[in-house]
């Protein structure tokens, strides 16, 4: 009987302990247990400092064999600046932080099922978005040092050579992105939530982002159709305001521009996405959906 | 019940039709039909699948094809490079060779790990038949389900980007084709093996998929790569049978040269690649079985 009253007196506290400061915790404990997780396997520790320059090699060896040199003149024509090799460098190791930020936290929730732990999570008295802000958290410290080390190779292995004055209008750009991003994920976990096995939705709705975003390009090479999608992305602005940033410092002209369509997009992405996961955490929830396979 | 009170008090077991039936051999080919079938089965029950893998491969790779429209210019040290003038075309049809190395590797290599995910990789090697013709069975269904998968997005590729290949050359096309997939069979049961032992497929699989893709001549000329690179490059089947099966599908020439240089090259891979393969699954198969770790995750 005292166990009894005691274990309740703790589930009023830990109730009425519901605060921004508790949410923070458990988004930062989330984000802690996913890193724990991932250093259990030592083969993806190597790996993932392998892994950016992997991914790279294949658009700088591409290039190489297109243009035979460092300097593109085709690309001097539309975009202003002869070097490729930046570019590109720049562009694609954004696309690990994109990657990381829709996949890793839209299917959060999905690989907490698989490994039998959704519903314990579900339990916790914290809000429901507290588990997709908390992978956001680890998937943007996981993707953001990803992108520091294809950076940092990229320096040394194919001279790219960085504006340090961009780095912190561009870190800047990353922050108001991420808020965008998530909003996708919220989107993204709400596929996962439903379908359960929408891992193919999910990964088209990434590879179209990916496509339609000037990583290795600039929009003007898409289609018509696709520069009008490309536009509506905030990875559009994200790249082209972070690459910027890098390459020509507090010079670079787009800064401001770039800004405002990331405000404007966060706004109606971030209170989609929000809405979307509430609706769908409620429908999954009285339907008694949420550990089925 | 009978049996097993015999069992039980330790008196001798009567030979059973079971017991004395069942003879060890390298390879069941009725068991590796059957899996196929099975492996065949489950992939038909999601025909959606089929359309999805036959896309997902262009949007992955059409940032490439983006990314040359922007920077390449006129292509002038392209052409020099690869003899080739059309970078669409010369790049489409690495694609198509690449969807076989992609499903060699996480389709055949993973195969187990799929089934321990499905929690039938236990109930599976339960089975009196060899573990080598479970793979086969495997290797079998996939090579069904990627070429068709690969003709699909070869054809949407080709409506996409308004590209197209000589049908003249289909035959020693389809030839090569044939021999780098048996080749590429080898690498997948090296990688199973791998896989058993390692467990976590996913950092493995992409370590040997990348390393893989960037050594095939997918969208540059092995001309393009590092002089080392190149040596290495020429020991991947997948490389050795695009660069025969490009010259093939987009010259529409036949020379027998290329041809069978390129089968003997394949037919020494195979050799070395299924001897590797076997030993490094059986002994994989073997170490982890001893150790009680088939099921562990």
């Amino acid at each position: 009987m005292t166990g009894n009253s005691e274990e309740d007196g703790i589930h009023e506290r830990m109730m009425a302990r519901r605060n921004i400061v508790t949410e923070l915790r458990a988004a930062s404990a989330i984000a802690v247990k996913q890193w724990r997780v991932e250093f259990a396997y030592p083969l993806t520790v190597l790996w993932f400092v392998l892994l950016p320059v992997m991914w790279m090699l294949p658009y700088f060896i591409t290039g190489v064999a297109l243009t035979g040199a460092m300097q593109s003149p085709a690309l001097e024509a539309s975009v202003g600046t002869s070097d490729w090799v930046s570019y590109v460098s720049i562009g694609t190791a954004y696309m690990g932080l994109t990657l990381s930020m829709i996949w890793g936290t839209g299917h959060a929730l999905r690989r907490e099922q698989n490994v039998g732990t959704l519903e314990t999570l579900m339990a916790m008295p914290v809000r429901r978005g507290t588990l997709v802000w908390g992978s956001m958290l680890h998937e943007l410290q996981h993707g953001g040092l990803g992108v520091v080390l294809q950076l940092v190779a990229s320096v040394f292995l194919f001279g790219v050579s960085l504006n340090a004055w961009g780095v912190l209008p561009a870190l800047a750009i990353v922050a108001l992105s991420v808020i965008g991003l998530q909003g996708i994920a919220f989107a993204v976990a709400c596929i996962v939530l439903v379908a359960k096995r929408g891992w193919m939705l999910t990964e088209v709705l990434g590879d179209i982002m990916i496509l339609v975003a000037p990583m290795a390009y600039p929009i003007a090479v898409l289609p018509p159709v696709l520069q009008y999608i490309s536009v509506a992305s905030p990875l559009t602005w994200s790249v082209e305001g972070f690459r910027g940033c890098l390459m020509y410092g507090l010079a670079y002209e787009g800064l401001l521009r770039a800004v405002m369509a990331l405000v404007i997009l966060d706004t109606v992405y971030l209170t989609i996405g929000v809405l979307m996961f509430m609706a769908t955490e409620r429908w999954v929830r009285k339907r008694g959906a949420l550990a089925q396979f | 019940m009978a049996q097993t009170t015999v069992e039980t008090t330790g008196q001798a077991l009567p030979p059973g039709p079971a017991r004395t039936d069942f003879t060890p051999r390298l390879v069941d080919w009725t068991a590796a039909w059957l899996v196929a079938e099975k492996e065949l089965r489950v992939s038909l029950r999601y025909p959606a699948n089929f359309i999805a893998w036959a896309v997902m491969p262009i949007l992955w790779q059409a940032p490439m094809i983006l990314m040359a429209v922007a920077i390449g210019g006129d292509l002038t040290h392209f052409t020099e490079l690869s003899g080739f003038s059309d970078f669409v075309r010369f790049t489409v049809i690495g694609w198509f060779v690449a969807s076989y190395l992609d499903n060699s590797i996480w389709a055949v290599g993973n195969n187990f790990r799929w089934e321990q995910f499905g929690g039938t990789l236990e109930s599976l090697f339960c089975a009196p038949v060899p573990r080598v013709s479970l793979m086969l069975g495997a290797a079998v269904a996939s090579t069904v389900t990627a070429t068709i998968e690969a003709t699909l997005m070869l054809a949407f590729a080709c409506g996409v980007f308004g590209t197209g290949y000589a049908i003249s050359t289909i035959g020693p096309v389809i030839v090569v084709l044939i021999a780098m997939i048996v080749a590429l069979h080898g690498l997948s049961f090296m990688l199973a093996g791998i896989i058993i032992v390692f467990k976590d497929p996913s950092v493995l699989t992409e370590f040997v998929a990348t390393v893989t893709r960037v050594l095939t001549p997918i969208s540059y000329p092995v001309s393009a790569l590092p002089r080392w690179a190149r040596w290495v490059a020429y020991l991947m089947p997948s490389a050795l049978a695009l660069v025969a099966i490009r010259y093939f599908a987009i010259s529409g020439t036949f020379d027998v040269v290329i041809f069978l240089q390129t089968l003997v090259g394949l037919g020494l891979l195979s050799v070395f690649f299924w001897s590797v393969g076997l030993v490094t699954f059986r002994a994989a198969e073997r170490w982890t079985r001893d150790r009680g770790h088939i099921g562990g995750f």
